[in-house]
């Protein structure tokens, strides 16, 4: 498990570092779109791969954002809760969460595949874009894996004093 | 069983997920719309509609303005761009009664003309604007509930990462919102400013006078906040003239927020690094929230439940403003319990096209219910900004904190009818846009 843990946080890493520098190419790409523009005519494509940019610091961010505890939940009541009881609700959420977007990265997975296989292009610029679904796919493979670790980390005790 | 009773227990089932289970809002909106559609259609159709909703809700081009937007604000944050501002708002007011007070307040509204986080407002305001109320011996329970309430006008003001997702879930136009929420925003402000006044002639004390300042050392300081004016400035008007696309806004914005930092010599490395993260782990949850809505939304629609609650609503012996009250009050009472952003996505389905059938203007509508959740931001048992505060101010007891903002209730409460009676507040300036 502590192998898979660190592997795990690597990989995170890796993610958030490709997300940020996604975000970068944003930026830029629609600006330097917006000088083109103006100067001479417009970047051909930027809208289509605003979009799967769009996807990719999204979709590298979600683990990211787990293990920083950074999705919004409503503890209202649960605060209320004893330790026990939440300890088992974060169990049970992890793991329900784990099986839940396994499966959406298995069929993103699935779809990517199918359009890698039918050769579909962008509208504009005609060019494959598979990979960034296969890339959603693996952001969304990666949260899972972290919800995994964090359901099973929550059921060892001793890990809990360590973290 | 029916399908608006199915539609119904899967509103039932999200709430208890939410606040029994605890589970993250657009994972739980996310289970349950994908539940509830395998139960109506197929576990094929739900497996395939998740997938497919997910991939094109993360690809889709509209929403990339959130994380541009997010990151302007998180480069003017990590550029200390609060502090400049607060120290021209003090120079301007703060040799007023209770003024160190309305400066912070003003700052917290210019601060929100750049950054749409009520979080990073509460938490440099508290940090800049109340060691020097402390100074000065203002009340703490009226510092603080100054603090907390003017960094609610972060989603107010535009650019707001709130009104953004209001545009794109009505498909209303995200310039039109950010116009209506300039009159918005600019009314509470004033409200607010005018809740320490009157705190301050009912307690003097509370509020001393701060030192007086020349007119050239006012004029100096406004110097130091000019930029943010002209950062501003830039994004509306392109969005004003048609220029930009929102999403090109929150682009050109972001690399003039990054210039002026590297500039200035205000943006760190370090600085920037942050501003990235923070971004994409801020934008991930905002969008995942939408995708969960998004979900659930699928399933509520071939449940046709929101289409049923409207004709129904519309139907009953209420006047339309008895029936918009009745949406306020439930805003005013779910925005205390939970997170605006996922308040709003939840309802919207439900309340939008209740507006649009009693044929209130959608712009109004839009700006009126994001004022109505800025309550929520302060009030307990959620008031996430009240909390931030309360953490950051060590010596203030949090009660006092939210006793503090209790003065500043009637003030949003008085806003929120003006806009109703006055719509024409909201609605003048994205008619011009016209």
């Amino acid at each position: 498990m502590h192998t898979l843990d660190k592997l795990i946080q690597t990989l995170v890493k890796i993610l958030v570092f490709v997300g940020g520098v996604a975000l970068v190419v944003m930026i830029c790409l629609t600006c330097a779109n917006i000088f083109f523009r103006l100067v001479w005519f417009p970047i051909r494509g930027t809208f289509e791969f605003m979009g799967y940019f769009g996807a990719v610091v999204t979709a590298f961010a979600l683990a990211y954002t787990e293990v920083k505890k950074g999705h919004i939940a409503v503890d209202v009541v649960v605060s209320g809760f004893s330790r026990k009881t939440r300890k088992y609700l974060q169990v049970v959420n992890s793991f329900v969460y784990f099986l839940f977007f396994a499966t959406a990265a298995w069929h993103i997975a699935g779809k990517a595949s199918n359009l890698r296989k039918t050769g579909e292009v962008t509208e504009t610029l005609q060019v494959i874009y598979y990979p960034f679904t296969y890339a959603v796919a693996l952001g969304f493979g990666v949260l899972a894996l972290v919800l995994l670790v964090n359901a099973v980390k929550s059921l060892s005790p001793e890990k809990e004093h360590s973290t | 069983m029916s399908l608006a009773l199915v539609g119904i227990i899967g509103i039932v089932v999200l709430l208890l997920i939410l606040f029994f289970l605890g589970m993250p809002v657009g994972f739980a909106m996310a289970l349950v719309g994908f539940l509830g559609f395998c139960y109506v259609i197929s576990l094929q159709a739900g497996l395939n509609m998740v997938s497919s909703v997910l991939w094109e809700t993360l690809a889709k081009y509209g929403l990339t303005v959130i994380p541009l937007f997010i990151f302007m604000g998180q480069i003017a944050f990590y550029s200390g761009v609060n502090e400049k501002l607060y120290k021209a708002a003090y120079r301007c007011v703060g040799h007023i009664r209770g003024g160190i007070a309305m400066a912070t307040i003003l700052a917290c509204a210019a601060f929100a003309a750049i950054c749409g986080s009520n979080a990073a407002t509460a938490a440099t305001m508290t940090t800049v604007a109340l060691p020097e109320m402390n100074k000065f011996n203002y009340n703490r329970k009226l510092s603080t509930g100054a603090i907390a309430c003017g960094s609610t006008l972060g989603v107010v003001i535009p650019p707001s990462v709130v009104l953004i997702i209001i545009g794109l879930s009505t498909e209303q136009s995200i310039a039109k919102l950010f116009y209506g929420g300039i009159g918005a925003g600019v009314l509470l402000a004033f409200f607010l400013m005018l809740t320490v006044y009157v705190v301050c002639r009912i307690n003097p004390s509370w509020g001393p006078v701060g030192p007086r300042t020349t007119f050239l050392e006012k004029i100096k300081s406004l110097s130091g906040a000019f930029e943010m004016v002209l950062l501003f400035f830039l994004v509306m008007l392109g969005l004003y003239f048609g220029f930009f696309t929102p999403t090109e806004a929150g682009a050109v914005g972001s690399l003039f927020a990054v210039l002026i930092g590297v500039f200035q010599r205000s943006l760190s490395w370090k600085g920037f690094i942050s501003s990235v993260t923070d971004t994409l782990r801020v934008s991930c949850m905002v969008i995942m929230i939408v995708a969960g809505a998004m979900i659930f939304g699928r399933f509520l629609a071939i449940t046709r439940i929101p289409f049923d609650i409207a004709t129904w609503v519309v139907s009953l012996p209420i006047p339309n403003i008895g029936i918009l009250l009745i949406i306020v009050f439930i805003y005013i009472v779910g925005g205390a319990v939970m997170d605006a952003l996922a308040l709003l996505l939840i309802t919207i389905p439900i309340f939008f096209p209740v507006a649009m059938e009693l044929g209130y203007d959608p712009i109004w509508f839009g700006v009126t219910i994001t004022v109505v959740t800025t309550l929520g931001a302060v009030t307990p048992p959620v008031g996430a900004t009240t909390y931030v505060v309360g953490g950051m101010a060590k010596d203030v007891p949090l009660k006092d904190v939210f006793t503090g903002v209790t003065y500043f209730l009637p003030a949003y409460i008085l806003c929120i009818l003006i806009l109703m009676m006055f719509p024409g507040l909201v609605t003048f300036l994205p008619g011009l846009l016209q």
